[in-house]
Protein backbone atom coordinates (compact mmCIF):
# COMPACT_ATOMS: atom_id res chain seq x y z
CA UNK A 1 0.00 0.00 0.00
CA UNK A 2 1.38 3.54 -1.24
CA UNK A 3 1.98 5.87 1.38
CA UNK A 4 -1.24 7.83 0.01
CA UNK A 5 -3.20 5.03 -0.51
CA UNK A 6 -3.12 4.15 3.54
CA UNK A 7 -2.94 7.63 4.73
CA UNK A 8 -6.48 7.37 2.86
CA UNK A 9 -7.58 3.83 4.57
CA UNK A 10 -6.26 5.69 8.25
CA UNK A 11 -8.62 8.41 8.01
CA UNK A 12 -10.98 6.01 6.65
CA UNK A 13 -10.28 4.18 9.84
CA UNK A 14 -10.74 7.28 12.10
CA UNK A 15 -13.84 8.30 10.57
CA UNK A 16 -16.07 5.87 11.50
CA UNK A 17 -16.82 4.54 14.93
CA UNK A 18 -16.11 1.58 16.62
CA UNK A 19 -18.98 -0.94 14.66
CA UNK A 20 -20.96 -3.38 17.41
CA UNK A 21 -20.43 -6.42 14.86
CA UNK A 22 -16.48 -6.40 14.94
CA UNK A 23 -15.29 -9.96 15.24
CA UNK A 24 -11.54 -11.76 16.26
CA UNK A 25 -11.15 -14.84 14.35
CA UNK A 26 -9.22 -17.97 15.49
CA UNK A 27 -8.85 -21.43 15.37
CA UNK A 28 -11.40 -23.52 17.06
CA UNK A 29 -10.83 -23.85 20.41
CA UNK A 30 -11.49 -26.64 21.86
CA UNK A 31 -9.65 -28.58 19.17
CA UNK A 32 -7.41 -27.01 16.87
CA UNK A 33 -5.87 -24.12 18.30
CA UNK A 34 -2.31 -24.19 20.49
CA UNK A 35 -0.30 -22.68 23.03
CA UNK A 36 0.75 -19.76 21.02
CA UNK A 37 -2.09 -18.91 18.97
CA UNK A 38 -4.21 -19.03 22.03
CA UNK A 39 -1.88 -16.90 23.79
CA UNK A 40 -1.92 -13.99 20.75
CA UNK A 41 -5.18 -14.06 20.47
CA UNK A 42 -6.10 -14.19 24.39
CA UNK A 43 -3.68 -10.77 24.51
CA UNK A 44 -6.04 -9.23 21.32
CA UNK A 45 -9.47 -10.20 23.25
CA UNK A 46 -7.91 -8.42 26.73
CA UNK A 47 -6.61 -5.23 24.71
CA UNK A 48 -9.83 -4.69 23.62
CA UNK A 49 -11.83 -5.34 26.80
CA UNK A 50 -9.52 -3.01 28.23
CA UNK A 51 -10.22 -0.08 25.67
CA UNK A 52 -14.11 -1.00 26.25
CA UNK A 53 -15.03 -1.96 22.40
CA UNK A 54 -16.76 -4.69 21.77
CA UNK A 55 -15.51 -7.56 19.75
CA UNK A 56 -17.00 -11.45 19.15
CA UNK A 57 -14.82 -13.96 18.79
CA UNK A 58 -15.64 -16.19 15.75
CA UNK A 59 -13.87 -19.63 15.51
CA UNK A 60 -12.72 -20.94 11.90
CA UNK A 61 -10.82 -23.27 11.25
CA UNK A 62 -9.11 -22.21 8.29
CA UNK A 63 -8.41 -18.54 10.15
CA UNK A 64 -4.77 -19.06 9.47
CA UNK A 65 -5.12 -18.77 6.13
CA UNK A 66 -7.88 -16.01 5.87
CA UNK A 67 -5.23 -13.43 8.06
CA UNK A 68 -3.41 -10.86 5.77
CA UNK A 69 -0.29 -11.57 7.18
CA UNK A 70 -0.63 -15.69 7.94
CA UNK A 71 -0.73 -14.96 11.62
CA UNK A 72 -3.89 -15.26 13.99
CA UNK A 73 -5.41 -13.43 15.62
CA UNK A 74 -7.19 -11.11 12.98
CA UNK A 75 -9.99 -8.31 13.45
CA UNK A 76 -12.67 -7.40 10.77
CA UNK A 77 -13.96 -4.52 11.75
CA UNK A 78 -16.25 -2.73 9.16
CA UNK A 79 -14.95 -3.11 6.05
CA UNK A 80 -10.93 -4.04 7.30
CA UNK A 81 -9.21 -6.66 8.39
CA UNK A 82 -5.92 -6.37 10.61
CA UNK A 83 -4.14 -8.85 12.09
CA UNK A 84 -1.70 -9.22 14.90
CA UNK A 85 -1.50 -7.36 18.23
CA UNK A 86 0.82 -4.42 17.48
CA UNK A 87 -1.25 -3.24 13.81
CA UNK A 88 -4.52 -3.66 15.85
CA UNK A 89 -2.96 -1.06 18.65
CA UNK A 90 -2.26 1.22 15.65
CA UNK A 91 -5.66 0.23 14.06
CA UNK A 92 -7.31 1.30 17.64
CA UNK A 93 -5.14 4.43 18.08
CA UNK A 94 -6.49 5.59 14.87
CA UNK A 95 -10.48 4.96 15.89
CA UNK A 96 -9.38 7.48 18.95
CA UNK A 97 -8.98 4.41 21.82
CA UNK A 98 -5.35 4.28 23.22
CA UNK A 99 -4.17 3.14 26.73
CA UNK A 100 -0.69 4.76 26.48
CA UNK A 101 -1.30 7.65 25.79
CA UNK A 102 -0.54 8.74 29.28
CA UNK A 103 3.20 7.71 29.13
CA UNK A 104 5.84 9.94 28.72
CA UNK A 105 8.20 9.35 26.33
CA UNK A 106 10.55 7.07 28.54
CA UNK A 107 8.11 4.87 29.67
CA UNK A 108 6.75 4.28 25.65
CA UNK A 109 10.41 3.00 25.13
CA UNK A 110 10.46 0.80 27.99
CA UNK A 111 6.61 -0.74 26.94
CA UNK A 112 7.56 -1.21 23.79
CA UNK A 113 10.78 -2.67 24.71
CA UNK A 114 9.15 -5.45 27.49
CA UNK A 115 6.67 -6.24 24.62
CA UNK A 116 9.79 -7.11 22.34
CA UNK A 117 10.65 -9.10 24.87
CA UNK A 118 7.52 -10.96 25.80
CA UNK A 119 7.45 -11.80 21.84
CA UNK A 120 11.14 -12.43 21.50
CA UNK A 121 11.16 -15.17 24.87
CA UNK A 122 7.49 -16.01 25.86
CA UNK A 123 6.55 -16.44 22.67
CA UNK A 124 9.49 -18.30 21.03
CA UNK A 125 9.53 -20.61 23.95
CA UNK A 126 6.40 -21.58 23.31
CA UNK A 127 6.71 -21.84 19.85
CA UNK A 128 10.03 -24.24 20.19
CA UNK A 129 7.64 -26.53 22.88
CA UNK A 130 4.74 -27.45 20.59
CA UNK A 131 6.67 -27.69 17.45
CA UNK A 132 10.63 -28.58 18.10
CA UNK A 133 9.95 -31.09 21.44
CA UNK A 134 9.41 -34.81 20.07
CA UNK A 135 6.43 -35.56 22.40
CA UNK A 136 4.79 -32.53 22.71
CA UNK A 137 4.68 -32.30 19.39
CA UNK A 138 3.39 -36.39 18.68
CA UNK A 139 0.45 -36.17 21.55
CA UNK A 140 -0.55 -32.87 21.27
CA UNK A 141 0.29 -30.65 18.23
CA UNK A 142 0.14 -32.78 15.61
CA UNK A 143 -3.29 -34.04 16.90
CA UNK A 144 -4.56 -30.61 17.36
CA UNK A 145 -2.82 -28.68 14.33
CA UNK A 146 -4.97 -30.85 11.66
CA UNK A 147 -8.26 -32.36 13.53
CA UNK A 148 -10.85 -30.50 10.92
CA UNK A 149 -9.14 -32.02 7.80
CA UNK A 150 -9.57 -35.56 6.82
CA UNK A 151 -6.37 -37.53 5.95
CA UNK A 152 -3.95 -37.45 4.61
CA UNK A 153 -4.39 -33.59 5.28
CA UNK A 154 -3.63 -33.13 8.58
CA UNK A 155 -0.96 -34.55 8.46
CA UNK A 156 0.70 -32.71 5.49
CA UNK A 157 -0.49 -29.18 6.84
CA UNK A 158 1.06 -30.08 10.59
CA UNK A 159 4.28 -31.58 8.78
CA UNK A 160 4.47 -28.38 6.94
CA UNK A 161 3.88 -25.80 9.59
CA UNK A 162 6.77 -27.83 11.96
CA UNK A 163 9.05 -27.52 8.89
CA UNK A 164 8.53 -23.97 8.40
CA UNK A 165 8.79 -23.47 11.88
CA UNK A 166 11.81 -25.43 12.43
CA UNK A 167 13.43 -23.38 9.79
CA UNK A 168 12.75 -20.18 11.72
CA UNK A 169 13.84 -21.35 14.93
CA UNK A 170 17.39 -22.47 13.22
CA UNK A 171 17.54 -19.00 11.42
CA UNK A 172 17.27 -17.15 14.91
CA UNK A 173 19.87 -19.84 16.57
CA UNK A 174 16.89 -21.50 18.47
CA UNK A 175 17.13 -24.63 17.09
CA UNK A 176 20.78 -25.91 19.01
CA UNK A 177 18.88 -24.96 22.27
CA UNK A 178 17.57 -28.09 25.26
CA UNK A 179 14.43 -27.84 26.53
CA UNK A 180 16.00 -26.79 29.82
CA UNK A 181 17.67 -23.53 28.33
CA UNK A 182 14.00 -23.05 26.65
CA UNK A 183 12.95 -23.11 30.34
CA UNK A 184 15.75 -21.71 31.34
CA UNK A 185 14.65 -18.58 29.10
CA UNK A 186 11.11 -18.86 30.28
CA UNK A 187 12.69 -18.24 33.79
CA UNK A 188 14.67 -15.63 32.81
CA UNK A 189 11.82 -13.48 31.06
CA UNK A 190 9.36 -14.29 34.11
CA UNK A 191 12.43 -12.95 36.53
CA UNK A 192 12.22 -9.39 34.55
CA UNK A 193 8.95 -9.15 34.18
CA UNK A 194 8.07 -9.76 37.98
CA UNK A 195 10.39 -7.25 38.85
CA UNK A 196 9.32 -4.93 36.59
CA UNK A 197 5.98 -5.34 38.01
CA UNK A 198 6.63 -5.69 41.42
CA UNK A 199 3.94 -4.86 43.65
CA UNK A 200 1.84 -2.67 41.08
CA UNK A 201 -0.86 -3.05 39.79
CA UNK A 202 -0.07 -2.74 36.34
CA UNK A 203 3.16 -2.00 34.79
CA UNK A 204 2.64 1.21 34.66
CA UNK A 205 0.98 1.68 37.75
CA UNK A 206 -2.74 2.93 37.66
CA UNK A 207 -3.80 2.09 34.23
CA UNK A 208 -2.88 -1.13 31.83
CA UNK A 209 -1.63 -1.06 28.69
CA UNK A 210 -1.42 -3.17 25.65
CA UNK A 211 2.01 -4.74 27.27
CA UNK A 212 -0.30 -5.47 30.06
CA UNK A 213 -2.99 -6.85 27.66
CA UNK A 214 0.15 -9.21 26.15
CA UNK A 215 1.48 -10.29 29.45
CA UNK A 216 -1.79 -11.39 30.68
CA UNK A 217 -2.14 -13.10 27.03
CA UNK A 218 0.68 -14.73 27.05
CA UNK A 219 0.51 -15.72 31.17
CA UNK A 220 -2.85 -17.35 31.46
CA UNK A 221 -2.87 -18.92 28.76
CA UNK A 222 0.64 -20.71 29.94
CA UNK A 223 -1.06 -21.29 33.10
CA UNK A 224 -4.09 -22.82 32.21
CA UNK A 225 -3.44 -25.39 29.29
CA UNK A 226 -2.46 -28.89 29.52
CA UNK A 227 0.61 -30.09 28.81
CA UNK A 228 2.58 -32.97 28.68
CA UNK A 229 4.38 -31.48 31.76
CA UNK A 230 3.71 -29.15 34.30
CA UNK A 231 7.02 -27.11 33.82
CA UNK A 232 6.23 -24.43 31.54
CA UNK A 233 3.28 -23.06 34.02
CA UNK A 234 5.60 -24.18 37.32
CA UNK A 235 8.08 -21.21 35.56
CA UNK A 236 5.25 -18.86 35.92
CA UNK A 237 3.84 -20.00 38.99
CA UNK A 238 7.23 -19.60 41.13
CA UNK A 239 6.61 -15.77 41.06
CA UNK A 240 3.47 -15.12 43.22
CA UNK A 241 3.05 -11.42 41.90
CA UNK A 242 2.74 -12.42 38.28
CA UNK A 243 -0.06 -15.04 38.95
CA UNK A 244 -2.00 -12.39 40.81
CA UNK A 245 -1.18 -10.05 38.20
CA UNK A 246 -3.21 -12.63 36.04
CA UNK A 247 -6.26 -13.48 38.66
CA UNK A 248 -6.94 -9.43 39.10
CA UNK A 249 -7.04 -8.95 34.81
CA UNK A 250 -9.16 -11.87 34.39
CA UNK A 251 -11.77 -10.63 37.63
CA UNK A 252 -11.94 -7.47 36.23
CA UNK A 253 -12.03 -7.82 32.83
CA UNK A 254 -13.30 -11.12 31.52
CA UNK A 255 -15.79 -12.46 34.56
CA UNK A 256 -17.79 -9.01 34.50
CA UNK A 257 -19.22 -9.28 30.65
CA UNK A 258 -21.56 -12.41 30.26
CA UNK A 259 -21.11 -13.08 26.75
CA UNK A 260 -17.76 -12.96 27.06
CA UNK A 261 -17.71 -15.67 29.69
CA UNK A 262 -18.08 -18.30 27.58
CA UNK A 263 -14.71 -17.98 25.66
CA UNK A 264 -13.25 -17.76 29.25
CA UNK A 265 -14.88 -19.59 31.31
CA UNK A 266 -15.12 -23.12 29.02
CA UNK A 267 -11.26 -22.94 29.98
CA UNK A 268 -11.36 -21.85 33.51
CA UNK A 269 -13.98 -24.44 34.23
CA UNK A 270 -11.80 -26.97 33.08
CA UNK A 271 -8.38 -25.66 34.52
CA UNK A 272 -9.20 -22.92 36.88
CA UNK A 273 -7.04 -20.52 38.08
CA UNK A 274 -8.00 -20.42 41.55
CA UNK A 275 -6.54 -23.76 42.47
CA UNK B 1 44.90 -17.04 37.50
CA UNK B 2 43.26 -19.30 34.34
CA UNK B 3 45.56 -18.38 31.31
CA UNK B 4 44.03 -16.00 29.17
CA UNK B 5 40.85 -17.08 26.68
CA UNK B 6 41.41 -16.08 23.17
CA UNK B 7 39.16 -14.40 20.92
CA UNK B 8 38.64 -14.45 17.62
CA UNK B 9 36.59 -12.03 15.97
CA UNK B 10 36.51 -10.13 12.35
CA UNK B 11 39.36 -7.50 11.43
CA UNK B 12 38.35 -3.86 11.73
CA UNK B 13 37.72 -1.62 9.46
CA UNK B 14 35.78 1.77 8.83
CA UNK B 15 37.09 3.07 12.08
CA UNK B 16 35.94 0.42 13.94
CA UNK B 17 37.97 -2.88 16.18
CA UNK B 18 36.16 -4.81 14.26
CA UNK B 19 33.09 -4.79 11.76
CA UNK B 20 30.74 -7.36 13.03
CA UNK B 21 27.79 -6.64 15.35
CA UNK B 22 28.16 -9.50 17.47
CA UNK B 23 31.97 -9.60 18.15
CA UNK B 24 32.00 -5.94 18.77
CA UNK B 25 29.70 -6.33 21.59
CA UNK B 26 31.81 -8.86 22.89
CA UNK B 27 34.85 -7.07 22.24
CA UNK B 28 33.21 -3.94 24.08
CA UNK B 29 31.89 -6.41 26.79
CA UNK B 30 35.82 -7.63 27.13
CA UNK B 31 36.80 -3.89 27.68
CA UNK B 32 33.83 -2.65 29.78
CA UNK B 33 34.67 -5.20 32.25
CA UNK B 34 38.79 -5.63 31.72
CA UNK B 35 38.75 -9.12 30.81
CA UNK B 36 42.10 -10.45 30.07
CA UNK B 37 41.41 -11.74 26.30
CA UNK B 38 44.09 -12.15 23.82
CA UNK B 39 41.95 -11.14 20.56
CA UNK B 40 43.13 -12.71 17.21
CA UNK B 41 41.44 -10.51 14.82
CA UNK B 42 40.87 -12.86 11.41
CA UNK B 43 40.12 -11.87 8.35
CA UNK B 44 37.98 -15.15 7.81
CA UNK B 45 35.78 -17.16 9.62
CA UNK B 46 37.88 -20.33 9.04
CA UNK B 47 40.62 -19.20 10.88
CA UNK B 48 38.19 -19.52 14.20
CA UNK B 49 39.05 -22.82 16.07
CA UNK B 50 34.57 -23.39 15.27
CA UNK B 51 34.16 -21.98 11.88
CA UNK B 52 31.75 -18.97 13.04
CA UNK B 53 33.03 -16.12 14.46
CA UNK B 54 33.44 -14.25 17.16
CA UNK B 55 34.20 -17.53 19.31
CA UNK B 56 35.76 -17.58 22.55
CA UNK B 57 38.57 -20.35 22.95
CA UNK B 58 38.79 -21.62 26.83
CA UNK B 59 40.59 -23.72 28.47
CA UNK B 60 37.87 -25.66 30.39
CA UNK B 61 34.95 -25.69 28.46
CA UNK B 62 36.06 -25.37 24.56
CA UNK B 63 35.36 -23.11 22.25
CA UNK B 64 32.04 -20.91 22.57
CA UNK B 65 30.51 -19.28 19.90
CA UNK B 66 27.24 -17.79 20.27
CA UNK B 67 27.98 -14.15 21.64
CA UNK B 68 25.24 -14.20 24.64
CA UNK B 69 26.96 -17.78 25.85
CA UNK B 70 30.38 -16.26 25.22
CA UNK B 71 29.20 -12.75 27.20
CA UNK B 72 27.40 -15.44 30.13
CA UNK B 73 30.85 -17.29 30.05
CA UNK B 74 32.92 -13.66 30.74
CA UNK B 75 30.36 -13.21 33.44
CA UNK B 76 30.78 -16.71 35.51
CA UNK B 77 34.38 -16.01 35.34
CA UNK B 78 33.71 -12.92 37.35
CA UNK B 79 34.25 -10.38 34.77
CA UNK B 80 30.71 -8.84 34.79
CA UNK B 81 29.26 -5.44 34.13
CA UNK B 82 26.11 -6.23 35.19
CA UNK B 83 27.08 -6.22 38.72
CA UNK B 84 25.99 -2.88 40.51
CA UNK B 85 22.58 -3.30 38.89
CA UNK B 86 19.28 -3.29 40.49
CA UNK B 87 16.82 -6.28 39.74
CA UNK B 88 14.78 -3.61 37.57
CA UNK B 89 17.51 -2.49 35.60
CA UNK B 90 18.54 -6.30 34.88
CA UNK B 91 15.16 -6.55 33.94
CA UNK B 92 15.56 -3.38 31.71
CA UNK B 93 18.70 -4.93 30.02
CA UNK B 94 16.62 -8.04 28.57
CA UNK B 95 13.86 -5.71 27.16
CA UNK B 96 16.10 -3.31 25.78
CA UNK B 97 17.77 -6.13 24.66
CA UNK B 98 15.05 -8.04 22.84
CA UNK B 99 13.79 -4.61 21.25
CA UNK B 100 17.45 -4.34 19.19
CA UNK B 101 17.05 -7.72 18.23
CA UNK B 102 13.69 -7.92 17.25
CA UNK B 103 13.59 -4.58 16.04
CA UNK B 104 17.02 -3.12 14.92
CA UNK B 105 19.39 -6.30 14.16
CA UNK B 106 17.10 -7.43 11.10
CA UNK B 107 17.02 -3.92 9.66
CA UNK B 108 20.31 -3.02 10.08
CA UNK B 109 20.94 -6.49 7.96
CA UNK B 110 18.98 -5.52 5.48
CA UNK B 111 21.33 -2.52 4.89
CA UNK B 112 24.36 -3.84 5.10
CA UNK B 113 23.72 -6.85 3.65
CA UNK B 114 20.64 -7.04 1.42
CA UNK B 115 19.99 -3.39 -0.05
CA UNK B 116 21.20 -4.05 -3.42
CA UNK B 117 23.49 -0.77 -3.51
CA UNK B 118 25.05 -0.87 -0.01
CA UNK B 119 25.96 -4.10 -0.55
CA UNK B 120 27.45 -4.18 -3.88
CA UNK B 121 29.02 -1.13 -3.57
CA UNK B 122 29.97 -1.32 0.35
CA UNK B 123 29.84 -4.04 2.19
CA UNK B 124 30.91 -7.05 -0.49
CA UNK B 125 33.90 -4.39 -1.44
CA UNK B 126 35.03 -4.46 1.85
CA UNK B 127 34.80 -8.27 2.25
CA UNK B 128 36.45 -9.59 -0.96
CA UNK B 129 39.11 -6.94 -0.57
CA UNK B 130 39.54 -8.15 3.28
CA UNK B 131 39.79 -11.75 2.77
CA UNK B 132 42.02 -13.41 1.22
CA UNK B 133 42.72 -15.41 -2.17
CA UNK B 134 40.80 -17.55 -2.96
CA UNK B 135 38.08 -17.13 0.02
CA UNK B 136 37.55 -13.66 -1.12
CA UNK B 137 35.49 -15.14 -4.64
CA UNK B 138 32.68 -16.90 -2.89
CA UNK B 139 32.66 -16.34 0.74
CA UNK B 140 30.90 -12.72 0.69
CA UNK B 141 28.11 -13.94 -1.65
CA UNK B 142 27.42 -17.05 0.56
CA UNK B 143 27.24 -14.57 3.81
CA UNK B 144 24.46 -12.74 1.62
CA UNK B 145 22.92 -15.90 1.07
CA UNK B 146 22.82 -17.03 4.44
CA UNK B 147 21.63 -13.19 5.32
CA UNK B 148 19.22 -13.36 2.53
CA UNK B 149 17.41 -16.90 3.94
CA UNK B 150 17.40 -15.45 7.85
CA UNK B 151 15.58 -12.36 6.85
CA UNK B 152 13.43 -14.42 4.61
CA UNK B 153 12.11 -16.58 7.34
CA UNK B 154 12.19 -14.42 10.30
CA UNK B 155 9.62 -11.50 7.93
CA UNK B 156 8.08 -13.58 5.62
CA UNK B 157 7.89 -13.71 1.73
CA UNK B 158 5.75 -10.84 1.01
CA UNK B 159 7.94 -8.14 2.88
CA UNK B 160 11.07 -9.18 0.93
CA UNK B 161 8.81 -8.79 -2.59
CA UNK B 162 7.38 -5.83 -1.66
CA UNK B 163 10.77 -3.48 -1.33
CA UNK B 164 7.79 -0.28 -0.91
CA UNK B 165 6.32 -1.86 2.18
CA UNK B 166 9.70 -3.29 3.70
CA UNK B 167 10.91 0.50 3.82
CA UNK B 168 7.44 1.87 5.16
CA UNK B 169 6.59 -0.28 7.69
CA UNK B 170 10.11 -1.93 8.82
CA UNK B 171 12.22 0.88 8.61
CA UNK B 172 9.95 2.62 10.38
CA UNK B 173 9.95 0.64 13.20
CA UNK B 174 14.00 0.69 13.11
CA UNK B 175 13.83 4.34 13.36
CA UNK B 176 11.62 4.12 15.64
CA UNK B 177 13.53 2.25 18.02
CA UNK B 178 17.03 4.12 17.41
CA UNK B 179 14.14 7.12 18.43
CA UNK B 180 13.19 5.22 21.68
CA UNK B 181 16.98 4.48 22.57
CA UNK B 182 18.26 7.96 22.46
CA UNK B 183 15.10 8.70 24.73
CA UNK B 184 16.26 6.21 27.23
CA UNK B 185 19.47 7.11 27.05
CA UNK B 186 18.57 11.02 27.74
CA UNK B 187 21.56 12.85 28.95
CA UNK B 188 23.44 10.08 30.43
CA UNK B 189 26.86 8.65 29.99
CA UNK B 190 25.68 5.58 29.89
CA UNK B 191 22.11 3.21 30.17
CA UNK B 192 22.44 3.07 33.68
CA UNK B 193 24.12 5.90 34.89
CA UNK B 194 27.92 6.41 35.31
CA UNK B 195 29.28 2.85 34.54
CA UNK B 196 28.89 0.72 31.23
CA UNK B 197 27.06 -2.03 31.33
CA UNK B 198 26.32 -5.15 29.10
CA UNK B 199 23.21 -3.08 27.51
CA UNK B 200 26.05 -0.56 26.34
CA UNK B 201 27.82 -3.26 24.97
CA UNK B 202 25.16 -4.37 22.56
CA UNK B 203 23.47 -1.06 21.86
CA UNK B 204 26.98 0.12 20.83
CA UNK B 205 27.50 -3.01 18.60
CA UNK B 206 24.59 -2.66 17.04
CA UNK B 207 24.81 1.58 16.50
CA UNK B 208 28.46 1.62 15.50
CA UNK B 209 28.72 0.12 12.38
CA UNK B 210 25.53 2.25 11.18
CA UNK B 211 27.46 5.50 12.30
CA UNK B 212 30.84 4.92 11.21
CA UNK B 213 30.26 2.81 7.64
CA UNK B 214 30.45 4.69 4.74
CA UNK B 215 26.83 3.58 2.89
CA UNK B 216 25.71 4.67 -0.75
CA UNK B 217 22.19 4.54 0.39
CA UNK B 218 21.96 5.52 3.94
CA UNK B 219 18.86 6.37 5.28
CA UNK B 220 18.60 5.02 8.52
CA UNK B 221 22.05 6.26 8.89
CA UNK B 222 21.05 9.59 8.63
CA UNK B 223 18.22 9.23 11.36
CA UNK B 224 20.72 8.05 13.31
CA UNK B 225 23.02 10.91 13.12
CA UNK B 226 20.11 13.11 13.35
CA UNK B 227 19.64 11.64 17.07
CA UNK B 228 22.72 13.68 18.68
CA UNK B 229 23.11 12.01 21.68
CA UNK B 230 23.50 8.73 20.64
CA UNK B 231 26.05 9.82 18.44
CA UNK B 232 28.14 11.37 21.19
CA UNK B 233 27.19 8.39 23.09
CA UNK B 234 29.04 5.81 20.05
CA UNK B 235 32.05 8.32 19.81
CA UNK B 236 32.89 8.31 23.44
CA UNK B 237 32.97 4.78 24.22
CA UNK B 238 34.96 4.64 20.70
CA UNK B 239 36.98 6.93 22.13
CA UNK B 240 37.51 5.97 25.81
CA UNK B 241 37.79 1.95 24.76
CA UNK B 242 39.19 2.05 21.52
CA UNK B 243 41.73 4.94 21.77
CA UNK B 244 43.16 3.00 18.78
CA UNK B 245 40.35 4.40 16.49
CA UNK B 246 40.06 1.39 14.63
CA UNK B 247 43.33 0.17 14.18
CA UNK B 248 44.51 -2.63 16.29
CA UNK B 249 44.12 -1.79 19.99
CA UNK B 250 46.67 -4.09 22.23
CA UNK B 251 45.68 -5.97 24.93
CA UNK B 252 49.13 -5.62 26.09
CA UNK B 253 52.80 -4.69 25.05
CA UNK B 254 53.58 -7.70 23.28
CA UNK B 255 50.63 -7.94 21.47
CA UNK B 256 51.15 -4.19 20.02
CA UNK B 257 54.50 -5.46 19.35
CA UNK B 258 53.51 -8.26 17.24
CA UNK B 259 50.70 -6.20 15.01
CA UNK B 260 53.22 -3.42 14.77
CA UNK B 261 56.09 -5.68 13.22
CA UNK B 262 53.63 -7.76 10.92
CA UNK B 263 51.97 -4.52 9.93
CA UNK B 264 55.84 -3.32 9.06
CA UNK B 265 56.80 -6.27 7.48
CA UNK B 266 54.00 -6.47 4.76
CA UNK B 267 55.49 -3.09 3.17
CA UNK B 268 58.93 -5.15 2.72
CA UNK B 269 56.92 -8.11 1.46
CA UNK B 270 54.97 -6.10 -1.05
CA UNK B 271 58.17 -4.37 -2.37
CA UNK B 272 60.07 -8.20 -2.21
CA UNK B 273 57.45 -9.10 -4.34
CA UNK B 274 57.14 -6.63 -6.96
CA UNK B 275 61.06 -6.83 -7.41
CA UNK B 276 60.54 -10.59 -7.80
CA UNK B 277 58.10 -9.90 -10.43
CA UNK B 278 59.80 -7.74 -12.28
CA UNK B 279 62.48 -10.15 -12.36
CA UNK B 280 60.91 -13.32 -12.93
CA UNK B 281 59.25 -11.84 -16.30
CA UNK B 282 62.63 -10.80 -17.25
CA UNK B 283 64.26 -14.26 -16.92
CA UNK B 284 61.53 -15.80 -18.56
CA UNK B 285 61.35 -12.93 -21.39
CA UNK B 286 65.22 -13.61 -21.85
CA UNK B 287 65.26 -17.40 -21.61
CA UNK B 288 62.25 -17.78 -24.21
CA UNK B 289 64.71 -15.49 -26.69
CA UNK B 290 67.53 -17.55 -26.17
CA UNK B 291 65.91 -20.77 -26.41
CA UNK B 292 63.39 -19.74 -29.79
CA UNK B 293 66.95 -18.61 -31.44
CA UNK B 294 65.68 -14.68 -31.75
CA UNK B 295 68.88 -13.75 -29.81
CA UNK B 296 71.64 -15.81 -29.64
CA UNK B 297 75.14 -15.23 -28.05
CA UNK B 298 78.70 -15.41 -30.39
CA UNK B 299 81.21 -16.97 -29.48
CA UNK B 300 84.06 -16.85 -32.26
CA UNK B 301 81.96 -16.67 -35.98
CA UNK B 302 78.79 -16.16 -36.57
CA UNK B 303 75.96 -18.80 -34.89
CA UNK B 304 74.25 -20.78 -37.31
CA UNK B 305 71.37 -20.45 -35.76
CA UNK B 306 71.61 -16.40 -35.73
CA UNK B 307 72.10 -16.41 -39.70
CA UNK B 308 68.92 -18.22 -41.05
CA UNK B 309 66.56 -15.47 -39.52
CA UNK B 310 68.14 -12.68 -40.77
CA UNK B 311 69.12 -14.35 -44.14
CA UNK B 312 65.30 -15.22 -44.53
CA UNK B 313 64.73 -11.81 -43.42
CA UNK B 314 66.96 -10.40 -46.48
CA UNK B 315 65.47 -13.19 -48.99
CA UNK B 316 61.75 -11.30 -48.06
CA UNK B 317 63.25 -7.62 -48.74
CA UNK B 318 64.97 -8.78 -52.33
CA UNK B 319 61.57 -10.19 -53.07
CA UNK B 320 59.25 -7.38 -52.06
CA UNK B 321 61.83 -5.29 -54.09
CA UNK B 322 60.90 -7.21 -57.04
Amino acid sequence: MSLVAEAFVTQLAAAEPWPENAALYQQLKDEQILLSDNASSLAVQAFLQMCNLPIRVVCRANAEYMSPSGKVPFIHVGNQVVSELGPIVQFVKAKGHSLSDGLDEVQKAEMKAYMELVNNMLLTAELYLQWCDDVTVEEITHPRYGSPYPWPLNRILSYQKQWEVKRKMKAIGWAGKTLEQVLEDVDQCCQALSQRLGTQPYFFNKQPTELDALVFGHLFTILTTQLITDELSEKVKNYSNLTAFCRRIEQQYFEVHDKDSSAIAARSAKRSLLR
Amino acid sequence: MAAPMELFCWAGGWGLPSVDPDCLAVLTYARFTGAPLKVHRVTHPWRSPSGHLPALRTQDEGTISKTQQIITHLRKQKYNADYDLSATQNADTLAFVSLLEEKLLPVLIHTFWVDAKNYVEHTRKWYAETIPFPLNFFLPNSMHKRHLERLQLLWGDDYMEDEEKLEKQLYREARECLTLLSQRLGSQKFFFGDSPASLDAFVFSRLAPLLKAKLPNGKLQQHLKSLQNLCNYCTSILSLYFPWDGADPSAGAPRAAGTDSSEGEEDPHKRRNQLLSVLVGLVAMLGYAFLSGIVSIQRGGVGPAGRQPIAMGEEEEEEEEE
